[in-house]
Formats: C-alpha cells, sequence, structure tokens
C-alpha cells in the first residue's frame, strides 16, 4: 500500500518539476529580463540588474539559462518525439510481419544497440558542422531501437493471445487490428520510452556540448556549463555558484523529473511487480 | 487427529476490495489419513494450504485456529513455524516447472533441506539426496541429481518434487495438484506413486481432479468460493454426493456426460448473499437468497452446507 | 552452435565499426583530404591541383573506394590507425600511453560500482516497500540524475579547492621525484579518489535499478515459495535461490553499462585533466584531430564489443538451460 503512495507522491513531484521547466521553455521571452545576447559589463557579481551575474563576454546569464531551457528541452522532445515514432513504428512493422523484414529490423536494432552510441555521436558531431539540428539528426539515428525492440515483444505477445485471432476470424483487416488492438496497448509502453529517451538526451546533450560541441548560438545548458567551465580559474572564484551551478542544477532537475515520472508510470503499467504471493492465478 | 483447522478465516486486501480467499473453514485430519480438497480454480484452496504452511504475506489477515498435533500454528514464531516447514509439514507445490529453481542442480534443491533439518553434512545430504530419487523411481538417480531442472520431463520433475517433499519424512503433507499439466499415462503413475509413499502418512490433497481425488482419498472437502459446502468419507461423495454444487462437479466429469455447471464461479469480493452458490443452483429458493446455510451433519460424518439436504 | 552464432555475430558487428569508421570521413560534407590534414572541412584547401594530387596520392585517396577499403584493412590488420596531425606520432602509439590511465580509472571504478550497485540493489528489493527500500531508491535516482561532468566539478570545488583533501586533477603530482615505488602508489591513488568516485556515483544508479527490478521478478517466482515451503531462513533463500537468478538480466547488461563507463570517462577525464583516453579524444576534438578521432572511436567501440561477448560467454556458463540448445 506504501508502495502506491510513494508513487504518486514521486509521479507528482516529477510532472510538477517538468510542468515548470516547460513553462519556462514556452514563455522564455517574456520570463527572460534581458535577450542572452545582449552584452553588459562583463563577469559581474549577482545584483539586483543581474541576477545571476553576468559572463565573460557580458550576457546576462539568467536570461542565458532561462533561454537554455527552451534549447535543452527542444531538442530532447523533438529528439525523442520522432525516435519514438519511429521507433514505434518498426517495432511494429517487425512484430506483425514476421518474415525477412521483421528479422532484418531486429537484426539492425541487435547491431544498433550492440555498438556505443555515445561515442559515435561524439564522433559524428566532431565531424559535422556545430549545430542543434544536426545533433538532433544524430541522436534520432541512435535513439529509436529500444523502442523498436519493446513495441515488437508487444506485439509478439498480443499476437498470441486469443482476441486479435478472432478479431481476424472476424474479418478485421490487418490495419483495423493494429489500430484498434494492438497500438491501445502498446500505448503505455511507448509513453515510459519516451520519457527515457527524452533524460538519455538531455544526458547525452549536456555531455556532447561539455565536450564543446553544442550550437555556439543556440546555446544549451551543457554549453552554458561547458563555457564556464573554460573559463580559467572559475572555481577560484565565486562565480561558479551562479555561472556553473544554474544549468547543472537545471540539467539534474529535468533528468530528475523525467525519471521520476517514468519510474511512477512504470510501477503502475508492470503488474508483475504487484501480483499477491500465493493468489491462486 | 493431525490437523484440526477451525474457523479459518484469510482475507487479503487488494486495491479493488477485500479478497474472502478463505471464509470460516473447519476442516481435520486424521493420522494416515488422506484428505482431498476439491474446488474450482480461484476458490481458495490452494491459499488454504498456504494459509496453514503460514507462506502468504505478511500483511495477509489470518484468524482462527490450526493445531498441528498440539501446536497452534498461527501463534508460534516465525523461526518456529520454519523448523516445522519441510521437516514436519511438507508442502508440495503445484507447476512443477517453476517451482523447482532453474539454475540450481536437483541434487541439491533436495540436498539443502536435508542439510537444514537433519544436520547432516555436505556428502551424507548429497547421498540422501540420490536415495530420495532413487525412492520416487527416478532411473540412474546419481547422474539424474547433477542435472537442471530444465533436463527433466514434465513428469520426472512432479517426481522431484515429491522427493524434495518427502526428504525428512514428513508427518503432513499437503500437495497442491500434483497431477495438473500431466497426460493420462503419466498421471497415474504419479498417483500410485503417492499412494505408495503417503501410506503411513496424513495427506491434504489439493485438486480440481475428481478421479485423482477418488484413487488416493479417504474423505473428500468440497469447496465453493472460500468455504467449504460438502464433506464426507469418499464413497459416499461419489455415490451419494448431497450438495447440488458436488452433483455438479460429479456431473461434469466426461464420464458422466460432461454436463458443466451453469455459470461462473463468483468473484471472492463480491460474494453474492444467502447461499454462495444459490445463482448457478438449479432447485434455488426463496430461503437460498436470503439466508446463509450453516454445515449440518446429515449423517455421521457426512456434512452438508444446503437446506435442501 | 551457440557459441559459433554469437562469434559470427560479433564478428559482423566489428566489421561494421570498421565499415563506419572507414566512411567517416569520405561521406561526411566537406573535403575528405582536409580531415587527414586537419584542416577546416568547410574551408577550400589552398593548395595547387599539383600539391592536391599528390597529397591525395600520399594518403591513397585517388584510388577508386573499394581499392582504399582494402587498403584500410590491411592496415589495420597490421595495427596502423594513423597519423595524429597534433602529435605528428602513429595514433596507436598515442592511444596505448593513455590507456593505462583510462583502464586503472574504469577498472577501480567498476570493480566497486558493480557489486555495490547489486548488494544494494538486491537489498532493496528484498525489503520491498520498506523505509530502507523507499530511501535508497529515492537516493540513489536524484544522485543518479546529475551527469558525471556536474557531479565530478562539483566535487573538485568542495573536496579538492574548499577543503584541500584531494589534488585539483590529472594523475599524478607533476614533475614530482618518489623515493620509492610506495609513494609513488600513494600519490596515484590520493589523484584517483575524486575521479573514480565521481564515475561510482554517476553510474551506480543504472545497475542498482537493474538489480532491484530483476530481484522483485524473482521474489514473486514460484521457486522462492518452493525455498520457503522448505523451512528455509530468508538470508539463505536470497544468497543461495535468489541472487543468481536475478543476476542473469544484469549479466547481460553488464556490457552495455561498461559501454556507459567508457563514455562517462571521456567526460570525467575532462574535468580532472586526467589523462586517459578520454580526454585524448576531447583534446583532439577540439583539435579537429581526425585520424586519432577516428582511432579511438575504433578502440573504444571494439573495446565495448568484445566486453559484450564476454558478458554474452558469461551468461551461458550462468544459466544451464542456454548451454544445452
Amino acid at each position: 500500500m506504501t508502495g502506491v503512495k510513494v508513487n504518486n507522491v514521486l509521479g507528482s513531484l516529477g510532472l510538477g518539476i517538468l510542468a515548470i521547466l516547460i513553462t519556462v521553455a514556452i514563455f522564455a521571452p517574456q520570463i527572460a529580463p534581458y535577450d542572452p545576447h545582449d552584452t553588459y559589463k562583463w563577469m559581474e557579481r549577482p545584483s539586483s540588474e543581474h541576477l545571476l551575474g553576468t559572463n565573460d563576454v557580458g550576457n546576462d546569464i539568467l536570461s542565458e539559462v532561462i533561454y537554455g531551457t527552451r534549447v535543452s528541452l527542444f531538442i530532447a522532445f523533438t529528439v525523442s518525439i520522432t525516435a519514438i515514432i519511429i521507433g514505434t513504428a518498426l517495432g511494429l512493422i517487425a512484430g506483425y510481419s514476421s518474415g525477412v523484414l521483421g528479422f532484418l529490423i531486429m537484426r539492425i536494432v541487435d547491431i544498433f544497440l550492440t555498438i556505443p552510441r555515445m561515442v559515435l555521436i561524439i564522433v559524428l558531431a566532431a565531424f559535422l558542422t556545430q549545430s542543434i539540428w544536426n545533433l538532433i539528426v544524430i541522436f534520432i539515428i541512435f535513439g529509436w531501437m529500444m523502442t523498436a525492440r519493446i513495441v515488437r515483444s508487444e506485439v509478439l505477445t498480443l499476437r498470441s493471445q486469443y482476441y486479435v485471432d478472432s478479431a481476424k476470424m472476424l474479418g478485421g483487416s490487418d490495419r483495423y487490428i493494429i489500430w484498434r488492438h494492438i497500438l491501445p496497448n502498446v500505448v503505455p509502453l511507448v509513453v515510459v520510452q519516451f520519457i527515457m529517451e527524452a533524460s538519455h538526451v538531455i544526458i547525452a546533450e549536456a555531455g556532447i556540448s561539455f565536450l564543446g560541441l553544442g550550437d555556439p548560438v543556440a546555446r544549451s545548458w551543457g554549453t552554458i556549463f561547458n563555457y564556464a567551465f573554460e573559463y580559467p580559474n572559475i572555481i577560484l572564484s565565486d562565480a561558479w555558484m551562479w555561472w556553473m551551478l544554474p544549468p547543472g542544477l537545471c540539467i539534474a532537475a529535468t533528468v530528475l523529473g523525467l525519471t521520476f515520472v517514468g519510474y511512477a508510470l512504470e510501477e503502475r503499467l508492470n503488474p508483475k511487480l504487484k501480483t499477491v504471493v500465493g493468489m491462486e492465478a | 487427529m493431525i490437523l484440526k483447522i477451525s474457523k479459518l478465516k484469510t482475507h487479503f486486501s487488494t486495491p479493488d476490495g477485500l479478497v474472502r480467499a478463505v471464509d470460516t473453514i473447519d476442516l481435520s485430519i486424521r493420522e494416515r489419513e488422506t484428505v482431498g480438497l476439491i474446488g474450482e480454480t480461484g476458490c481458495g484452496k490452494t491459499v488454504l494450504g498456504l494459509t496453514i504452511t503460514r507462506l502468504l504475506q505478511s500483511s495477509t489477515t489470518v484468524k482462527g485456529t490450526i493445531i498441528y498435533k498440539e501446536t497452534n500454528l498461527l501463534k508460534i514464531s516465525e523461526t518456529e513455524m520454519r523448523r516445522i516447514r519441510g521437516d514436519e509439514i511438507a508442502m508440495i507445490l503445484q507447476n512443477p516447472t517453476t517451482s523447482l529453481n532453474p539454475v540450481m542442480r536437483v541434487g541439491e534443491q533436495i540436498a539443502e533441506v536435508i542439510r537444514l533439518h537433519q544436520g547432516l553434512n555436505k556428502k551424507d545430504a548429497a547421498e540422501k539426496a540420490i536415495k530420495m530419487l532413487g525412492s520416487v523411481r527416478i532411473p540412474s538417480p546419481s547422474q539424474r541429481a547433477n542435472e537442471y531442472p530444465h533436463e527433466f520431463s514434465g513428469g520426472m520433475k512432479q517426481r522431484v518434487m515429491i522427493a524434495m517433499g518427502l526428504a525428512c519424512n514428513p508427518s503432513l503433507i499437503i500437495a497442491d495438484e500434483p497431477t495438473k499439466g500431466l497426460d493420462v499415462t503419466i498421471k497415474s503413475q504419479i498417483i500410485k506413486l503417492l499412494k505408495e509413499v503417503t501410506k503411513e502418512k496424513a495427506m491434504l490433497l489439493i485438486t480440481h481432479d475428481l478421479s485423482v481425488a477418488r484413487a488416493l482419498c479417504d474423505r473428500i472437502a468440497l469447496m465453493y468460493a472460500g468455504e467449504l459446502v460438502e464433506c464426507a468419507p469418499a464413497g459416499e461423495i461419489f455415490d451419494a454426493p448431497r450438495h447440488p454444487y458436488t452433483r455438479g462437479f460429479l456431473g461434469s466429469l466426461p464420464r458422466n456426460g460432461l454436463v458443466p455447471i451453469p455459470g461462473m464461479s463468483p468473484s471472492l469480493i463480491n460474494l453474492p448473499q444467502g447461499c454462495r452458490f444459490h445463482p448457478r443452483c438449479a432447485n434455488a429458493k426463496a430461503i437460498c437468497k436470503r439466508k446463509h446455510p450453516g454445515m449440518t451433519e446429515i449423517e455421521d460424518g457426512h456434512f452438508v452446507r444446503c437446506f435442501d439436504a | 552452435m551457440h557459441y559459433i552464432n554469437k562469434l559470427a555475430y560479433y564478428l559482423v558487428i566489428i566489421l561494421i565499426i570498421l565499415s563506419i569508421n572507414f566512411f567517416l570521413p569520405r561521406a561526411m560534407p566537406g573535403d575528405p583530404l582536409a580531415y587527414v590534414l586537419g584542416e577546416n572541412p568547410d574551408m577550400p584547401i589552398r593548395m595547387t591541383e599539383e600539391e592536391r594530387e599528390m597529397k591525395l596520392a600520399e594518403y591513397g585517396l585517388d584510388k577508386p573506394l573499394p581499392e582504399q577499403y582494402v587498403d584500410y584493412m590491411i592496415k589495420l590488420s597490421k595495427g596502423d590507425l594513423g597519423h595524429s596531425i597534433y602529435y605528428k606520432n602513429p595514433v596507436m602509439d598515442e592511444i596505448l600511453i593513455r590507456l593505462k590511465w583510462t583502464l586503472l580509472l574504469t577498472g577501480t571504478a567498476t570493480v566497486i560500482y558493480m557489486p555495490l550497485g547489486i548488494f544494494l540493489g538486491a537489498e532493496s528489493a528484498w525489503a520491498r516497500g520498506k523505509k530502507k527500500d523507499t530511501l535508497s531508491l529515492i537516493t540513489i535516482l536524484t544522485v543518479s540524475s546529475f551527469p558525471s561532468f556536474v557531479l565530478g566539478t562539483l566535487f573538485v570545488i568542495f573536496f579538492a579547492f574548499k577543503l584541500g583533501l584531494f589534488p585539483l586533477g590529472c594523475a599524478n603530482t607533476i614533475g614530482a621525484t618518489y623515493a620509492n615505488p610506495l609513494e609513488e602508489a600513494l600519490d596515484i591513488l590520493h589523484h584517483l579518489i575524486l575521479p573514480v568516485a565521481t564515475l561510482i556515483i554517476a553510474h551506480i544508479g543504472g545497475t542498482y535499478l537493474l538489480m532491484r527490478n530483476s530481484m522483485l521478478s524473482v521474489i514473486g517466482a514460484d521457486y522462492i515459495l518452493s525455498a520457503r515451503a522448505k523451512g528455509l531462513s530468508e538470508r539463505y533463500i536470497l544468497n543461495r535461490h535468489a541472487i543468481r537468478n536475478a543476476l542473469l538480466p544484469i549479466v547481460t547488461m553488464a556490457a552495455l553499462t561498461i559501454g556507459f563507463m567508457t563514455v562517462g570517462t571521456i567526460f570525467v577525464e575532462k574535468v580532472f585533466a586526467y589523462p586517459g583516453i578520454g580526454l585524448l579524444l576531447y583534446d583532439s576534438v577540439l583539435r579537429r584531430d581526425y585520424p586519432l578521432i577516428q582511432g579511438i572511436f575504433l578502440f573504444i567501440s571494439i573495446f565495448v564489443v568484445l566486453a559484450n561477448f564476454i558478458a554474452d560467454m558469461a551468461y551461458v556458463w550462468l544459466d544451464p538451460r542456454v548451454s544445452d540448445e
């Protein structure tokens, strides 16, 4: 019983964090006190004018972080939505057509999952021009496999269950069966997968940007953190407190929010974790 | 009297409501007697078995008394209960395929219980495990003891489960569906084996298979929706069943023409008012809908829960 | 049969990685020659047509693609990964110089975080729903949401700079002379603690959660009930029956987490200026030293694939059901 309560608390906490961050991202121009590209006196300490001070070229750090929310969340959500759609489609195909095509898709998934994707992403990012669009494309290419695998195995389970068969016997077309019977069962799993992927991308994008491969114009949290980190002797002054800590905490908060929501959803969806021992099946 | 269960209730609370899996059951087993507990899937018979051995989650509410020899099993500590489990009372769980640890050698799964309760050393316990495998007619037992469960057939796994239960020479055996999923030939072999090895022991046989009960039991209790509805010597149950449910159950046997009982057994969360069987009963009367019938002894040792009996 | 299948599968993957590495500079936008020479590939290279042809011939880029591919494979088989533009040395040599530090870092971290994560996950699942489980779950989820580089930076600020307990970075004291090997070992250890702690804390969550989930499904299994029916103690059941079954999915994921760890090292090495392969990769990215970037990619990828292969083999050994197929 307490498990359910803890779940609900974590889930609501996660949703709360995400709601705040998404609002900040959407209304960044209204919330941010300045344009993040405007320059003022550089390396200012926090003051009533610049709540988080200014950076080495004189941008207002608070505004930079607020606009950074936009960049980071935009990348994360664009990538995960697209990757999830691709993964679901390929998973449905692989699970529903058990021929060569399905086999081929699953082999590709296996191979993609064995190659360490982060290293390849870093290398690709090093070869390409630094822009958020290039990052988005790279992340999508490496982001769909887990969804495809999960959707496929769910489709296989559902297919072996009687109601898909009986729908077929009653003359339902394949498309009807996928829409009416399979997709509704797959959606909850896909939602969890979406959340997992989003939090992967947040961390991965931050990492790539920390290596200096982020978009220098549309600065994400990772990029801001990296600029601060690269500033000579930053930790010897107090500047790390308002320049490094805010973007760092934002990354952690986003991941935490996504993790909590994902965890609560998964617990609710996975009945295996809730069986009462000894109940007659 | 080796086991005396009185007014036993086992209730689980779930998000959907209170599950009354075992609801006020009285049942006793004498020395060397085999009692069959029969009912449809979901009537609570496995839960009764697990309640006796106290293997249910600690969140379960259990009320009443279970007297084993002189001890009330519901009053002793978990440590004392562990000493009884596997040693004095052995439970042979259903589904040997999932009840055997897939990554542990079969011999070791038997030997560990011997080491625990009889204090034998590793070597002696392993030897005794091999002897046990032989006693349940597993060919070349010393070689088979070193194999893993997946290398055994369904019938052989069931034999392993029986050997495991008998390993410490218990006085009471609770066997849960020991013939489920076996084909006819293997089933009759297992019945023969059980008959042989439990000759000197008391056994509670949980099953939904009447042919198994007929072959093995001295007395039979029928369970419906968490309570007993009829309890009598085996012969009387088969020759002169008194409860409509028992008659229906017998009628659904293949040789009696496979006439199923109409309707479905109720969920243990929403039990019907009055007699729990009345929605499915062909001779239900007005009183059956209002009043819950008690267990009455209509003949010596023959109990029925029905206004009509 | 099982082994041969797996071996063939991994050989195919290695072939794919080698091919990706071959096509990377050739398929990317820009001049492939620029990637070898370290120029900005978006800018036209200023040289005469003759010079250009000479350079192309020098790197074998004038030949048809299949021939280039064969040449590349022959070179690889000799351990030739090309020359670093910045260091002017063979890429292989540069990687081997740095390798020991990365191995020390990831090795130490793995030896600690894997058993620790497994232990905590198992304990947590066994106490499911109790305070102990909830508390460790929330703590680990929270700590794991910090990227390793943020965590590492905070560690440097607090434990190295503010408290002065540890050095700010590097693998040993630069220019130090040691009286004896023990002194050197202690110095290296002193430099190792913070980066290793960062790696462990940043990566323990995955193993912990996996073990906890795996253990939860094992707890509900019939054979655990069966073990209880024998009168065995909870501790004995946990150690002898539950853990081995719960470890099975961990083994397959172990390789994956080693992959994550290897990548995590890149960030941690940057934060601590720790002179391993990760820092080399970062420096090469900054300097656009493409041959070195590719060499490191190849090296890490093959390492991770090998780890996967070993994990697969370990699985066969742990699960008697697979070896019989």
